[in-house]
């Protein structure tokens, strides 16, 4: 974890370096803009556009071996998933004190207190509360549906971009919640369905479909079609298929969209047929009932595109 | 090939007009023979005409509504028919009452699977709605004629939101050059 973090530091480095080369130098308009250690210097006239910049990087002296192995200047990384970035105390609730003892009941009482009144604090005002609120909808959401931090992490800073545009205005916070949730999941290319969505949400799926278009357009977020292949791997872990499985999937997916077969169809139900018939074709069937509940679509879907799909590789029936 | 304008087909035509009197729908409804009125259901007393084939949605406050006609000038003729009954029942309805088309449906069709997906991304997504997980077309708002169309898989589409009968014609023809210049006609 630690190293992911550390490796999308340095990523971000690398980018905030492209974007200084595409930027000009004020005084000679030359685009030899270059970031040296904590200074940002056109190496065309030597302007020093920026100085003293804060350096994002972690910690690169060490004395010793154990200094070494934990480089760090601060604690854990900012992140949008917090309504203030991470950066207040929370006071956990192990009531043990710095030692590991446990506190009597005098002071237990105290931090009691004390850890009431911070959670009180910690929100200024209402907005932030609604922000805290509408965050830790999603966290929740997304730790029932099983994503990753950074799709947490993208839900996030689309919902607070949603708050700044006042988008979230008439709508309720779940709704936006739920939206963004979802078109996260799908702009990181690991779609939730909007019925496994619905699972976890506190809402109907009616008005998540509303919300997230609504929020999508007005965003312009242009989030491209599902493709069926990007739910391949996760419906073919679920129902214990082999990598051959996938691939035979795979090309039955691209040869039939080719055709056009997949135009206004749903794609959960697309790629849950394209994995029927490449286990039919891998010798490791399943019944299309086990396919339809992993997919969460019906059997009738199955086996309507299953023929399409068939028909389209040539195989007949 | 034919011409994709050739199959456009009106589907339905909405309009609007009142005769500028409060109604009281109970007693019309009594006198009107073939009158639906359930202010339970819906708020609106419904007048059905045969010929041409209509309903009317005569409201409390005099608004008309004219829906399920298949042209312009069924809706006129179907709204005469209403006019002609109300006066039966000695209610004052002037003579030409201004009738407001207030939107058309058609339906057209181009003659060849469509592939949205391609047209989703060629058209520009900022433009378009294509979410086959909600909906199996594509929806397609156009800024002149205002009207929106909705693109199937089949090359069948429906349009609707325009005024005037000329508007669908201008969408098709708007939207199968759009579709020619990205070579997704073919």
């Amino acid at each position: 974890m630690e190293r992911a973090t550390r490796e999308r530091e340095k990523e971000q480095r690398e980018q905030a370096q492209t974007n200084d080369e595409a930027q000009q130098c004020p005084e000679c308009n030359s685009a030899n803009v270059i970031t040296d250690q904590s200074e940002r210097v056109c190496e065309d006239c030597g302007l020093v556009l920026e100085d003293d910049q804060i350096d994002h990087g972690p910690e690169w002296r060490a004395f010793n071996s154990s200094e070494r192995d934990q480089k760090s200047r601060v604690g854990a990384p900012t992140t949008k998933t917090m309504h203030d970035k991470g950066l207040t105390t929370q006071i956990d609730w192990k009531d043990k004190d710095a030692y590991g003892r446990s506190l009597d009941a005098k002071k237990r009482n105290q931090m009691n207190r004390l850890r009431k009144w911070q959670e009180r604090i910690r929100t200024k005002d209402a907005g932030e509360r609604n922000l805290q609120f509408a965050l830790s909808e999603i966290d929740r959401m997304a730790s029932a549906l099983g994503v990753p931090r950074s799709v947490r992490e993208v839900a996030s800073v689309i919902y607070r971009r949603a708050l700044k545009e006042d988008l979230i205005r008439g709508r309720s916070i779940e709704g936006v919640a739920t939206a963004c949730l979802y078109a996260a999941c799908r702009q990181e290319g690991i779609p939730r369905t909007l019925e496994e969505v619905t699972e976890v949400a506190r809402i109907d799926q009616k008005e998540i479909g509303r919300t997230y278009r609504y929020v999508a357009q007005e965003l312009s977020l242009e989030i491209q079609p599902t493709d069926p292949k990007e739910y391949l791997p996760r419906f073919a872990s679920d129902l214990e298929l082999s990598e051959e499985v996938i691939a035979k999937a795979r090309e039955i997916i691209d040869t039939s969209a080719e055709q056009g077969l997949l135009s206004g169809k749903s794609p959960s139900g697309f790629a849950a047929a394209a994995i029927y018939a490449a286990s039919l074709l891998c010798n490791e069937k399943k019944t299309q009932r086990e396919v339809a509940n992993v997919a969460n679509v019906t059997e009738v879907t199955i086996r309507n595109r299953y023929q399409e799909q068939i028909e389209a590789m040539g195989f007949g029936v | 090939m034919t011409d994709p304008k050739e199959t456009i087909n009106i589907e339905n035509v909405v309009a609007s007009t009142g005769i500028g009197q409060e109604l009281d729908l109970q007693s019309v409804a009594m006198d009107l023979e073939g009158a639906d009125y359930d202010p339970e259901q819906f708020p609106g007393l419904v007048y059905r005409t045969q010929d041409p084939k209509s309903a009317a949605l005569i409201f409390r406050s005099g608004k008309i509504v004219c829906t399920g006609a298949k042209s312009t000038d069924d809706v006129h003729e179907s709204l005469r028919i209403v006019f002609d009954k109300l006066r039966e029942l000695s209610i004052k309805v002037e003579d030409d009452p201004e009738i407001v088309v207030q939107n058309i449906v058609t339906s057209a069709d181009l003659g060849r699977q469509l592939n949205l997906n391609a047209i989703a991304i060629g058209l520009g997504l900022e433009n378009i709605e294509y979410e086959p997980e909600q909906f199996p077309g594509l929806v397609y708002r156009l800024d002149d004629p205002e009207v929106v169309a909705l693109l199937f898989g089949s090359g069948k589409l429906v349009i609707t939101g325009g005024k005037e009968p000329k508007d669908a014609e201008h969408a098709v023809d708007k939207i199968t050059s759009r579709l020619e210049e990205l070579g997704l006609l073919d």
